[in-house]
């Protein structure tokens, strides 16, 4: 299994300073609340998705285009029946469907998705190493970091000793695919117990190794890939700072691209 | 013995006990290292040989409390109260498992990591990663995933990223045991390397071959050295080395049995004293490798035309594979990693669905059983024991999978019974199975696949991690479980297990069946296995060049007397 989402490529966007990446993702989920008419959400959309083929993201979201497409899917047939609009299109009992929480549950499902390809833009151009000196540099303390950071490299590794271990139960002849909710819960400990043990040892074997590497979090250190604010990164910062400012404007003081004026 | 240079490392009355236990791990160890040796550890599981490592750089006392005395001194400092990572600056530590040391997300920043703990200005850092990855030999892989490289090139990393520290003093506890014989070599003649560049190199490794290269072997046993000299001093001792739980070199034993001149430690050497001394003449041995003919017999297990494609690499693993097992047989796979030997073995139980072909267990496909249905058919017990362990008591992990199957009472007490007894484990049904050693933990593993009573058994790497006592007493294990008409299949790098134990062998290439056929005339075929970067162990080396039938040094003894 591939749990790794960083792609090794050398575009623009790679190229540009973590603390660039962190602060722009954080802007891009700020402009994908702004609106929530369809059209203006798929401008948006449009907008990022131009962005993840600038930074050769595309696999990564073919990789999870099934998810990508079932959150639309799900959003535009679920909202519709929890939020009411003025024009009604459709009524039986209290369930009703009007024209803009139809809208509003397509808008509700791009915003969904893009905000999945924003964060997919971002783990695909930045390394953990990256992420955690954008951290650093952004104030978080390097114990924090460090923990954070190796909490986010050890999520594949336990996977893989899951599967491992689902795999030794199964041979013995555990069934995972039927019975009741309780009997599943029973045929957890198995599978939880080796897992448990197996993160405790590995655990202990990675503190040992990182000690004997000369590791210690109070001491200064360098760090290899410095990151660098160069003009270019001022001018990122800039331009989405400006076209968040915009999307407010156009929303809060021209009370533009809302299909629900009254939500979010 | 007096070293040419100044003494690395010195023990003087090193006695230390873990805090949980009541046995001392170490026990009043001396000893000196010069600078510039290469130090081969061995001994038995227990002897105390990654404590020993762990005492040298500052782990013991300062990450595992417990009780101490005496001194350790290294480059003239006393290693108690030192930092772990200020005595990384002269010590560096290679483990086992090195899955567990690599972290970074490529192989530069893998070896940045200590130098830049170290605070030390990039530049340097940039110089020093240049000239060790070179070293390593992993220059063309500086951008590569750490996880997408072979077991080789992982441990050279592991090694490397601890070199650009730049210490004098190079500790590797067991880095070749979980590695093919391609990756062990590539380690062992990196070790050499460094040595000749003027580091001290302190290895523990059970292989007798790796010990030969070393300037000095100290045997272990129940946290005492018992010996320490030169290979040639050491290494002809076979009732010593027994003692300590280590394998004895097969040309050591032939020229002892056989009361022959000389005690040779490799098979140049043997070759050449037989030569010399005309010990015996030289017979000549023609095999035919190749499928063994299709029998009439009903095959337990048969694979058509079966292929794999792992679905997240889109990558075949398998291709094409037709085979036959017949009940009975005791056959071992061997090949390097990533050869497909275990997606193969996977598909003998159904863990993995074949992409193409079928696979068939006693005539019907896997795809027809259910899980419980296999684990009566064909049991799988996988490399690491600790993947299943999940019980209180070693009965409760015994009679899981037969309460899973839904045996009555009396069934499973029985059953169980005879598992323990095939691993020989009786006496241990109340015990703890996670306190137990790796050996045990090991058996306990097997016994828990038995109990479904499948009639094929399939182990992958059944002795890794054991050392060659439990090696032994696990390979005989198996023997006698084959004996009582079970299929042995068993997946191993080790080519000496292979040789004495396995009737039939398979060799795996780029997921296709390079060899398969009875065990003497795959490795009679020396040119081919090199083609799978395998060769056959010592003894059966020394015996192709002589001509014999034997695999074992008794079989050699039995032939060349008669």
């Amino acid at each position: 299994m591939i749990l790794f989402l960083y792609l090794d490529k050398d575009t623009w966007i790679h190229r540009l300073d973590p603390r660039t990446k962190i602060l722009t993702a954080g802007i891009l989920f700020s402009i994908c609340l702004c609106f929530n008419h369809p059209l203006y959400l798929a401008v948006i959309s449009a907008g990022i998705m131009a962005i993840a083929i600038w930074a050769r993201a595309l696999s990564n979201i073919w990789k999870l285009r099934y998810i990508l497409i079932l959150l639309v899917i799900f959003s535009t047939l679920l909202w519709p029946f929890f939020v009411k609009g003025p024009t009604l299109l459709w009524s039986w009992r209290s369930l009703q469907i009007s024209q803009e929480s139809l809208l509003y549950g397509i808008g509700m499902g791009l915003r969904l998705a893009t905000f999945a390809v924003a964060g997919l833009i971002f783990l695909s151009t930045t390394r953990h190493e990256e992420f955690i000196n954008g951290l650093i540099r952004m104030g978080m303390p390097y114990p924090f970091a460090f923990a954070l950071s190796t909490a986010l490299r050890l999520v594949p590794t336990f996977v893989g000793a899951g599967a491992t271990i689902i795999q030794a139960q199964v041979s013995r002849g555990l069934d995972l695919e039927t019975g009741s909710i309780f009997s599943r819960v029973g045929k957890f400990i198995p599978q939880a117990v080796p897992l448990f043990i197996y993160a405790i040892r590995h655990t202990n074997y990675l503190a040992m190794a990182l000690e004997s590497r000369g590791f210690n979090p109070q001491s200064p250190r360098t760090f290899y890939y410095e990151p660098h604010l160069s003009r270019k990164d001022y001018g990122v910062l800039a331009f989405f700072v400006f076209l968040l400012s915009t999307m407010l404007y156009m929303r809060l003081g021209l009370s533009l691209g809302a299909v629900m004026p009254g939500r979010l | 013995m007096v070293p040419s240079t100044p003494t690395a490392i010195s023990f003087e009355n090193l006695t230390f006990t873990y805090r949980q236990n009541k046995h001392p791990a170490l026990n009043n160890i001396q000893g000196e290292i010069g600078g510039g040796n290469f130090v081969v550890v061995m001994g038995h599981e227990g002897a105390g040989k990654s404590t020993l490592c762990y005492s040298i750089n500052g782990l013991i006392p300062g990450f595992f409390p417990g009780q101490y005395q005496g001194r350790v001194v290294v480059k003239g400092q006393e290693v108690a109260g030192k930092k772990v990572a200020e005595m990384s600056r002269h010590v560096g530590l290679v483990l086992q498992d090195f899955e567990a040391q690599l972290f970074s997300s490529n192989v530069e920043l893998e070896m940045a990591f200590g130098l830049e703990n170290h605070h030390l200005p990039r530049l340097e850092i940039e110089r020093r990663i240049q000239r060790y990855l070179s070293l390593v030999g992993l220059e063309e892989l500086r951008r590569r995933e750490p996880a997408s490289l072979s077991g080789g090139e992982k441990q050279r990393l592991a090694i490397g990223s601890v070199l650009t520290i730049e210490p004098d003093i190079l500790l590797m506890d067991e880095p070749t045991t979980d590695l093919d014989p391609q990756g062990r070599e590539e380690v062992v003649s990196l070790a050499r390397k460094l040595k000749e560049e003027g580091h001290t190199i302190l290895l523990v490794e059970h292989e007798p071959e790796t010990a030969v290269r070393a300037d000095q072997v100290w045997l272990m046993r129940d946290g005492h050295i018992v010996a320490q000299g030169s290979p040639a001093v050491i290494l002809p001792d076979i009732p010593m080395l027994e003692s300590c739980g280590v394998k004895p070199p097969a040309t050591i034993e032939l020229f002892s049995a056989m009361g022959w001149p000389g005690k040779p430690l490799t098979v140049e050497r043997a070759v050449s004293l037989i030569g010399q001394h005309n010990l015996t003449g030289r017979r000549t041995l023609n095999f035919e490798v190749g499928f063994p003919p299709r029998s009439r017999e009903k095959s337990i297990l048969k694979a058509e035309g079966l292929e794999y494609v792992y679905p997240a690499y889109a990558v075949k693993a398998l291709g094409g594979i037709d085979l036959q097992i017949q009940e009975g047989e005791f056959i071992a796979i061997l090949g390097q990693n990533g050869s497909g030997k275990s997606t193969l073995a996977k598909h003998f139980n159904g863990l993995l669905k074949p992409t193409a072909g079928r696979m068939l267990v006693q005539g019907r496909p896997t795809t027809a059983y259910s899980h419980r249905e296999m684990a009566e058919e064909v049991g799988y017990v996988f490399q690491n024991p600790d993947h299943q362990i999940f019980a209180r008591t070693v009965i409760e992990e015994v009679e899981f999978s037969l309460k899973v199957l839904g045996k009555d009472s009396p069934t499973i007490q029985k059953r169980v019974a005879e598992a323990l007894e095939a691993v020989g484990l009786q006496g241990y049904e109340k015990k703890v199975p996670f306190s137990l050693t790796r050996g045990e933990r090991q058996r306990v593993a097997v016994a828990s696949v038995l109990a479904a009573q499948p009639q094929v058994v399939i182990l992958d790497e059944p002795t890794t991690g054991l050392d060659y006592r439990h090696q032994r007493s696990m390979m005989e294990m198996l023997e006698r479980l084959h004996e009582k008409g079970h299929t042995i299949i068993i997946i191993t790098h080790s080519m000496w297990v292979a040789a004495e134990y396995a009737k039939r062998i398979i060799i795996m290439k780029d997921g296709a069946i390079l060899l398969d056929g009875p065990t003497r005339n795959v490795f009679f075929a020396e040119k081919k296995l090199a083609e799978a970067s395998l060769h056959p162990p010592p003894l059966v080396r020394l015996s192709n060049i002589l001509g014999t039938q034997a695999l074992t040094v008794a079989q050699m003894v039995l032939e060349l007397r008669t």
